[in-house]
């Protein structure tokens, strides 16, 4: 009996006298990504600078990198992320606790699971950022408003999915734990959560686009300070490079986590892959 | 080929199973069910789909509670599934997030007793079960007959009195099924522990065992016991003798309608 995983690699090298072929090429080192990256910042490029050729509504890749440096150098960029940061750390933290202790008490019982599913299917479908204002005008501008609304975006995807993944939990495996005796308990902890850890990473994970949204957005509404505030301080100002500056940084800061859980994932659930 | 229901019975009965009746509703899927079985003996359940082998076994296991009767293992009336019984699953069931060892194990830490005796112990298990070298893997690196070798290794870690299999091996191929039947003789030939086998094969109920139950269908009964007088130990060949070919005929014989029956009734 010989294990199933140890097939023979492909091998990587072209054999002697077969053709290196473009499509191969640029398979192997990732090329295809890098030159369509590098080709839609050469034509944005070229539409800023030659064909809207306006400093009011667009600007180039070349002045938002400039953007960005001037204003690492000020102190000010590293102000703006402190708070978005600290007010995104804090609401995502407080939301993934909540939510997974809330998908854990509406797994295991019933009652509580019919009290809160109308509730949350509800918010979870309604776009609460709309309530940003609201919470503005209860909380102030400072960042305690902010943590609230990414409470309220991140919380629901993180209980929906870690109920949906303990429920799910095959009943063939608890059977078999369940014909050596095991206790309820024991069942939840050997089955149960690790079979619902990958959709409560997967919840998370949708929970990190939604934070950062929750936290532009409602710095839009009104802040002294943020990325989000930043923007429209930009947008007010019609100062395009730093408006893309404070955009650019948002998408490196939700690349790298969505990247960073994608890790996590890899390392926590392997079982998932292919 | 006599019916001889009561041939563990006595003192001496490792599993007796005394009027055990079991409903769904109004569907009666065993009745008045009895038997005794002796210490070490091999015992195969045959029968068409729909005849409760399957719901008779988990009954025995624990996993299931009797409408009426009695089920008792060393005199002792079964109501859980407890550390006396092994359950192999026609699905291997494995953990996926574990490897082969603790997979394994998984019995054993149940019971609180894995300790490091448990622990050699399950590696000559799965060093008996042809599992050498593979303890660190995971069940998605492993063959269909692989992972029931784990599965079986798994029930066998707790050292059960009763080895309860469901058609353990009707997921493998017709070749690996034929090493795995040669393969669990050889393993009980070491223990000879006492085991219910579930299956809907004849020839693997008369290859293995020492008495074929015959179940029929509505209502789910016991039709017919048979005792397989087959040397031991034995090896594929014998499949091809006229006394195995005669058993497995005999066998055909008393569910061959109710086959036909389910058949028909599950295309209708």
């Amino acid at each position: 009996m010989a294990a199933t995983d140890i097939e023979d690699a492909p091998s990587r090298a072209p054999a002697p006298g077969e053709p290196h072929s473009l499509a191969r090429v640029l398979r192997r080192n990732h090329l295809a990504g890098l030159i369509s990256i590098a080709c839609g910042l050469a034509l944005w490029e070229f539409l800023s600078r030659i064909v809207v050729a306006n400093p009011l509504f667009l600007a180039a890749p070349s002045q938002i990198f400039g953007a960005v440096v001037a204003l690492a150098k000020s102190g000010e960029l590293e102000r703006h992320i402190a708070i978005s940061g600290v007010e995104f750390l804090i609401g995502y933290a407080i939301a993934s606790l909540i939510g997974i202790a809330l998908g854990l008490t509406m797994a295991s019982s019933a009652v509580a699971k019919q009290v809160c599913q109308p509730w949350i299917s509800g918010l979870y479908a309604t776009p609460t950022i709309a309530l940003a204002p609201l919470f503005i005008l209860w909380f102030g501008i400072g960042i305690w408003s902010k943590v609230l609304v990414v409470i309220f975006l991140v919380l629901f995807p993180v209980t929906i999915n870690t109920e949906a993944g303990l429920r799910t939990t095959s009943p063939r495996l608890i059977e078999m734990l369940r014909s050596f005796g095991a206790t309820p308990r024991q069942i939840f902890v050997k089955v149960s959560l690790p079979s619902a850890t990958p959709f409560i990473l997967a919840g998370l994970k949708l929970g990190i686009g939604r934070g950062l949204i929750a936290v532009v957005v409602a710095e839009l509404f009104g802040s002294r300070a943020g990325l989000g505030r930043l923007i429209s301080q930009s947008a007010d100002a019609f100062n395009m490079p730093e408006l893309f500056a404070g955009v650019v940084v948002l998408a490196a800061a939700g690349i790298a986590m969505t990247a960073g859980f994608g890790w996590l994932e890899s390392k926590l659930v392997p079982w998932t892959r292919d | 080929m006599d019916a001889r229901l009561n041939r563990g019975h006595g003192m001496t009965a490792k599993l007796t199973v005394s009027a055990l009746t079991k409903r769904f509703d109004s569907l009666e899927a065993l009745r008045a069910i009895e038997l005794s079985v002796a210490p070490g003996e091999f015992i195969s359940v045959v029968g068409p789909s729909g005849c409760g082998k399957t719901t008779f076994l988990r009954i025995v296991a624990g996993l299931e509670p009797a409408t009426s009767g009695r089920v008792l293992i060393d005199g002792k009336p079964v109501t859980r599934p407890g550390g006396d019984r092994g359950f192999v699953f026609q699905t291997d069931n494995l953990l996926p997030w574990r490897t082969v060892l603790d997979n394994a194990m998984i019995g054993p830490e149940v019971a609180g007793r894995a300790d490091a005796a448990a622990r050699r112990r399950t590696l000559e298990l799965l060093k008996l079960v042809g599992l050498e070298g593979f303890e660190g893997y995971h069940p998605r690196q492993l063959s269909g007959g692989m992972r029931q070798r784990v599965n079986l290794a798994r029930a066998l870690a707790i050292d059960p009195d009763i080895l309860l299999m469901d058609e353990p091996f009707s997921a493998l191929d017709a070749q690996t099924r034929e090493i795995m039947q040669t393969e669990l003789m050889r393993i009980w030939e070491q223990g000879r522990k006492t085991v219910l086998f579930v299956t809907h094969q004849i020839d693997e109920a008369v290859f293995l065992s020492d008495r074929v139950l015959v179940f029929a269908r509505r209502p789910g009964r016991l039709q017919e016991s048979v005792e397989v007088t087959l040397p031991r130990p034995r090896a594929l060949a014998i499949k091809r003798t006229p006394e195995f070919v005669r058993y497995v005929d005999h066998i055909w014989r008393l569910i061959e309608d109710d086959v036909r029956a389910s058949i028909i009734e599950e295309h209708a």
